[in-house]
Parts: C-alpha cells; sequence; structure tokens
C-alpha cells in the first residue's frame, strides 16, 4: 500500500526536526520505541505558562514513525498543556491517512506526547516554576 | 488437536488431522497455536531437525496437489491447512520469532508485564544516528570522513558484541523457560520464575530489536 500524500509531505519535509537541551528550563522529554519493528521516536516540547511554544522531534524508523511525530509537533505547538494531552492516535491516524499495519506508529508518536508532558511536569514538580 | 465434530460426518474427531471415522481432513482451527499445529511442545529449545522432518511430514499430509481429485471442501481446506502450516514453520524455525510468539501466547494470561523504555538505550541511538548522519553528508575522502567511519565501524563492532551477549543471555533464558515447563509446578515460586523469565525475555527481545536496527543501519551506510 502506498503512504498517502500527507505522509510523503512530511516525509520529505519533516517539521520542527531537532531537539532541545534536555535541562533546558521548561523542556519536556519523551523518549518511546516500539519493540516490534525497532522505531525509536524522541519528541520535546518547550513549555512557557502552561504553553508549548516549541516542539521538536528526531525519529528513527519508517515513513509513518516519521510523518507521525512531525505532525505531532505541528499540533503541539500553541496548545495548553491540558489540549495537548488530548491529543489521540487515532487523530493522527485520520490526518495522515495511515493504513491499519502502520496504525502502531501513530501509537508511538501518542506515547512520546505523554511522555514528554509527563517529564515536563515532574521537572516542573521539583523546579521553581518561572512565573515571568 | 482435539476438534468436536466432523464437517464432514458429524462424528466426533478423534484423529489428530483426520476424522477417524469418513478419513476427511480436517480444518486446523484458527485458535490453534503453532506448537501444537506443529506436534511440538510448548519449548524454546527445538531441535531444528525434528521441527523439520514434522514441517516436511504435515506438508506432504495437507499437499493440495494431493486432494485435486477430491471435494471442493476438501481442497479448500487443505489449502487452508498447509498455509497455516507453512506461517507456523516460519514462525517457529528461527529462535527469535518462536521467542517473540512465545511471549504473545503467553502474556495473552499475564497483563502485568509492563517494561520501561530504556532510556540509555535510545540515547545511545540517537546519537549514533547524528553521527551517521553526519557521516552520510560528509566528504567520504577527507580526514573528518575517514575518522567518522572508523569511531562507526567500533561502534558497530561493540553492537555486535553487545548483541551476541543478549543472545546468549535469551538462550539461558529459553534453556530456564524449558526446565520449569518441565516440572509443571503450580506453586507461587514456579509463578515468580514464570513471570520472571518473561519478563526478562520481553527486555531482551525489545532491545535486540533495537540494537539490529541500529548495527542494520550502520552496515549498510560503512560498508
Amino acid at each position: 500500500m502506498a503512504y498517502s500524500d500527507k505522509v510523503v509531505d512530511h516525509f520529505n519535509n519533516p517539521r520542527n526536526m531537532g531537539s532541545f537541551k534536555k535541562d533546558e528550563e521548561g523542556v519536556g522529554t519523551g523518549m518511546v520505541g516500539a519493540p516490534e519493528c525497532g522505531d525509536v521516536m524522541k519528541l520535546q516540547i518547550k513549555v512557557q505558562n502552561d504553553t508549548i511554544v516549541d516542539a521538536k522531534f528526531k525519529t528513527f524508523g519508517c515513513g509513518s514513525a516519521i510523518a507521525s511525530s512531525s505532525l505531532a509537533t505541528e499540533w503541539l505547538k500553541g496548545k495548553t498543556i491540558e489540549e495537548a494531552q488530548k491529543i489521540k492516535n487515532t487523530d493522527i491516524v485520520q490526518e495522515l491517512n495511515l493504513p491499519p499495519v502502520k496504525i502502531h506508529c501513530s501509537v508511538l508518536a501518542e506515547d512520546a506526547i505523554k511522555a514528554a508532558l509527563t517529564d515536563y511536569q515532574q521537572k516542573a514538580d521539583t523546579q521553581p516554576i518561572d512565573t515571568k | 488437536m482435539a476438534r468436536s465434530m466432523c464437517w464432514h460426518c458429524q462424528s466426533e474427531v478423534t484423529g489428530e488431522y483426520f476424522c477417524e471415522r469418513c478419513v476427511k481432513v480436517q480444518p486446523v482451527s484458527k485458535e490453534t497455536d503453532y506448537f501444537t499445529c506443529l506436534g511440538v511442545p510448548r519449548r524454546l529449545t527445538l531441535d531444528p531437525k525434528k521441527l523439520e522432518a514434522k514441517f516436511y511430514e504435515l506438508s506432504r499430509t495437507f499437499h493440495p496437489d494431493f486432494y485435486q481429485t477430491k471435494s471442493t471442501a476438501e481442497q479448500t481446506i487443505s489449502l487452508s491447512n498447509a498455509a497455516v502450516l507453512n506461517t507456523a514453520y516460519r514462525t517457529l524455525r528461527d529462535p527469535i520469532q518462536r521467542a517473540e510468539y512465545l511471549l504473545a501466547l503467553e502474556t495473552g494470561s499475564v497483563k502485568d508485564i509492563r517494561t520501561s523504555p530504556p532510556a540509555d538505550l535510545f540515547e545511545e541511538i540517537l546519537e549514533l544516528q547524528d553521527t551517521l548522519e553526519e557521516y552520510r553528508t560528509s566528504d567520504r575522502g577527507s580526514d573528518q570522513g575517514h575518522q567518522l567511519r572508523a569511531a562507526l565501524q567500533a561502534e558497530q563492532e561493540g553492537l555486535e558484541r553487545r548483541k551476541e551477549e543478549m543472545e546468549s543471555q535469551l538462550r539461558q533464558l529459553f534453556a530456564d523457560w524449558d526446565k520449569l515447563q518441565d516440572t509443571g509446578e503450580a506453586t507461587s515460586p514456579a509463578r515468580a520464575e514464570r513471570n520472571r523469565i518473561l519478563k526478562q525475555m520481553r527486555d531482551l527481545l525489545s532491545h535486540r530489536t533495537y540494537i539490529n536496527n541500529i548495527v542494520n543501519d550502520l552496515a549498510a551506510t560503512i560498508a
């Protein structure tokens, strides 16, 4: 089955590829992997005043995994923490038109979002929150 | 393979793959696991020769060529049995796939096998992928290109050693599993041992897959 145009677009022009320093203030890092296929995904968010101002990713895996995480970073930007929690893998499946065999890629992206949010909150809980 | 009723004569099926009464071939049920399908015990250390012999034997039994003069129903059954058999053999003949398959079967009942993602390994892989990318875009004839290549080669060798080490740990776990199955105990230490084996196996198999991927990438790039 061929990849959808949107997957190909994200694969050829990945948005927000790269990374932040893990210990930078307001940065949450999510690192997840899919043991079945060996794909590894790192997704980071930068939060200011409860809003995600920037997001970056690095993914080593198939086209769908790259597209899923690329799309996730696009969606995350500008969202509040609470809104970001609501992103579901099914939204990614729908947007990218992923075939059934690639649904686990979208699950991986959702897991990465959740992991990044958890990491951010854990860091925020142990550090004084920047209220500027 | 216990089946309730023969599709043809409606008598109870007592034979393994055929009805003993009307001698019609019986479909291998979709729920039948691959170990049962190939008539081997649910063990992780299987004799490849015996497995192969069993596969050939059953292949002859179900081969569609031998059903050309039979009814359409029998032809359909032989074809689907042959297909299941092929998948079963392909899965079980490879020790890693066999273990993955057994885990899937066993963890259906053990939901508490939760593994934490190996963050250190992920970091390592991501860093290596960065270096790989650097090498891909570098001038390979330059000093920098040579240095990168040497560094990547060293990484590849190190990872291959780790993979081998993991495989030897896996073989030990396979043996532990089989030993536990042979004792057939249902005591609580036996259950704890069972969960330990399954969890460690899950972790090792996953880590091995991640390492395998990066090793393949390395090999393909610096070959």
